[in-house]
């Protein structure tokens, strides 16, 4: 159990949805990213989660082979 | 899969589904003593509480409560009081076993009760027609009557 | 002398100039009136009249492809299993609405209502056709049937030596429709449901409101894929009808139902393909039209009801108006004509956030008036409006009583059945579809097959029935 006294709703949910990549895209700190979550088996390997934003309501495939470093819908998370 | 509040006074379950707590924020009444907690839960997660907090209005109700150490005990959903009640067609219209019918809604006789006559052919075959004056003769009757009182329509 | 080759208009018979043509013209109204002429389907004749098609289908998708055939006018074995039947018989909505009798073994047991108008106009006998017994049976059936539906998992009528390798050796015409879940391939034995073939298509995840709404994946209540697919196989059996008249050959048709789903997805897979973006939930909006939609109105159309259905959610009205001019006069009704100015192309109305917020205040707009007030204001101002309707709107609606969609069926064995499917898939001006009986007990028809089709002796029928074999 996630001691979640002093986390903010996205710390909580970081610590509860724990990532199955950790790669150098700058959507790691963005808080339009929905990663994929440890221990899924269906979506493609590749993927490291979903641009929520810059398609919305669609999502946007990120894949760890497209590194992407800088990006204009980038918000970083409070 | 669903979270749940364990009323420690009580020791009572109440059971938040999913599809109403996924994303929500509020309090809660056990459906036991009535004590009223307050959650906070993201995606479908449990960020804050429960926490008691005696004395405040409940925004919702479980959806079903049991009492596991204490046997088979349960609210079941729509207990008045206790749990959330359905909002969906009232219940008195579904019974739960097989509803027999003789007429339609426009009173023509209709074939939704049993037993009926047995097939009389071999290997269960049935003829095409369904003779009911000669099958089924109180319903025939009954038809006959409803026809008189000019309850049998079109539409 | 008139050369006899030249065909002069004057003798030909007809109207003799554009005048006279419009003079003898009906009106349209009156001459569909005629032609299609509803109610009076069962005096034409029907499409597929001499086709005999056999059944060993279950549930609903494979066998609506079949019914669809016996609807215009195929003549279709049901097969089904000796004093069960199809187990979609013993499936009704909260097991409370059957119809009786099911069989003379069972009493008490009646046929659920889940089961009509998926096995129209057929007649239904009963094998156990795995058994080495009723190979002679079935195989004499095959002989005299043009082709033959099955929804068991791949491989099983192989192994009964009634797949198509041995059904085309008995009769090159046939045509053999699998219908089932994945068919041939990684999951050979995955079995199928609709909802199974609308999760793994990939169109649950494209049905109901977005996440970011607090919307989840929804099915379709029905099982609407069932009932496509059925009608996808339907479509193929027809052109394998059409090229057996050419080439005298039979067909396999192989129909995966969670493949046909995909089709239903639209855009949603091409999407992907072109720029990695997975098309998400968009609720009652629409992803290229807007406005284009259905909204909530405040007050119900019948607040007193007791029935909740029918107290809150008599609330929906359908809203269309995405071309330019019918958009101003949308906003100009809702007293928000800076939402024009705001929006004046439709390429910005389109827009995710536009859509939030056009629908956000149309809705605010209605937040006090009933679903008839706002379909009546739209409608008068010349905007396509439709209220939501249940099935108890449907069964009262004057447009679907004239066409003849929606009727009541005089079923010779069930009696009184209102019916919709057979009379809603399109009228036919020569060959109608029509509906002469929903279904029949197990085996009603066992005699009319096997004695009299077949020829067996009723010593025989009666030994078969007493083995379990029928």
């Amino acid at each position: 159990m996630v001691d979640s006294k002093d986390l903010k709703p996205h710390e909580f949910l970081a610590k509860i949805l724990e990532p199955e990549k950790k790669t150098d895209h700058i959507c790691w700190t963005c808080k339009h990213f929905k990663p994929v979550l440890k221990g899924s088996k269906f979506p493609p390997a590749d993927l490291v989660g979903w641009c929520k934003k810059i398609h919305w309501p669609f999502y946007w495939c990120v894949s760890e082979y497209d590194v992407i470093k800088s990006c204009y819908a980038y918000e970083k998370l409070e | 899969m669903c979270d749940i509040i364990w009323c420690k006074k009580c020791n009572t379950v109440n059971y938040l589904d999913p599809y109403c707590f996924w994303n929500w924020e509020g309090k809660i009444n056990c459906a036991e003593c009535g004590e009223v907690y307050y959650i906070h839960m993201i995606q479908g997660h449990m960020y804050r509480g429960p926490e008691p907090r005696p004395g405040e209005k409940p925004d919702i109700m479980p959806l079903y409560a049991d009492k596991p150490l204490e046997g088979y005990k349960n609210y079941l959903p729509g207990t008045e009081g206790r749990t959330r009640p359905y909002n969906c067609t009232p219940r008195h219209i579904y019974l739960g076993h097989a509803d027999y019918r003789k007429f339609s809604i426009r009173n023509r006789p209709m074939r939704a009760w049993a037993p009926q006559p047995a097939a009389g052919g071999v290997a269960g075959a049935y003829g095409f027609y369904w003779d009911i004056k000669k099958l089924s003769p109180e319903v025939w009757e009954e038809y006959q009557e409803k026809i008189k009182k000019g309850e049998v329509r079109d539409w | 002398m008139t050369d006899p080759r030249e065909v002069r208009l004057e003798d030909l018979p007809g109207p003799k100039s554009r005048e006279e043509l419009e003079d003898m013209k009906a009106p349209y109204e009156e001459y569909c009136r005629k032609l299609f002429d509803v109610g009076n389907e069962y005096v034409k004749p029907a499409a597929l009249d001499g086709i005999r098609w056999m059944s060993c289908t279950m549930y609903i998708f494979t066998p609506h492809s079949v019914s669809n055939l016996a609807e215009l006018g195929a003549e279709v074995i049901k097969i089904e299993m000796p004093r069960m039947g199809d187990p979609m018989r013993h499936t009704s909505p909260f097991n409370e609405c059957y119809y009786y009798p099911l069989h003379d073994t069972r009493p008490k047991t009646g046929t659920g209502i889940g089961v009509l108008n998926a096995n129209v106009n057929e007649y239904y006998i009963t094998m156990d056709y795995h058994r080495e017994e009723a190979k002679e049976p079935f195989y004499r059936l095959v002989k005299m049937s043009d082709g033959l539906t099955e929804c068991y998992r791949p491989g099983t009528f192989d192994r009964w030596k009634q797949s198509y390798r041995y059904l085309q050796e008995i009769n090159p015409r046939f045509i053999y429709v699998w219908g089932g879940g994945f068919g041939y391939g990684p999951k050979a034995f995955g079995g199928s449901y609709d909802i199974l073939g609308q999760s793994h298509a990939g169109l649950a995840s494209i049905t109901g409101f977005h996440e970011d709404f607090g919307g989840h994946p929804v099915k379709h209540t029905n099982w609407c894929i069932d009932w496509y697919s059925g009608t996808q196989i339907t479509v193929a059996v027809l052109a394998a009808l059409y090229w057996r008249r050419k080439t005298g050959l039979g067909t396999m048709i192989e129909f995966s139902q969670v493949q046909a789903a995909t089709r239903c997805t639209g855009y949603a897979v091409p999407l992907y393909g072109r720029f990695g973006v997975v098309r998400q939930r968009w609720g009652n909006w629409d992803t290229q039209l807007c406005v284009h939609g259905i909204i909530l109105c405040g007050k119900s159309d019948y607040p007193d009801e007791k029935n909740p259905q029918l107290r809150n959610e008599a609330r929906y009205v359908m809203v269309s108006a995405f071309n330019d001019p019918d958009f101003k006069e949308l906003c100009n009704i809702i007293k928000r004509p800076d939402l024009y100015e705001k929006y004046k192309t439709h390429k910005q109305r389109v827009e995710a956030e536009a859509q939030v917020e056009i629908y956000r205040e149309i809705e605010k707009w209605a937040a006090d008036k009933s679903r008839s007030e706002v379909v009546r204001i739209l409608t008068d101002a010349g905007i396509l409006a439709a209220p939501v309707k249940n099935d108890k709107e449907v069964y009262d609606s004057e447009h679907f009583r004239q066409r003849g969609s929606v009727r009541w069926l005089d079923d010779p064995m069930m009696g009184d059945v209102l019916c919709h499917s057979s009379f809603s898939c399109g009228l036919l001006s020569e060959t109608p579809r029509r509906k002469f009986w929903d279904f029949r007990p197990v085996g009603a028809d066992n005699i009319k097959v096997y004695h009299e089709l077949l020829g067996y002796p009723m010593s025989t029928i009666k030994k078969w029935y007493e083995e379990n074999l029928i």
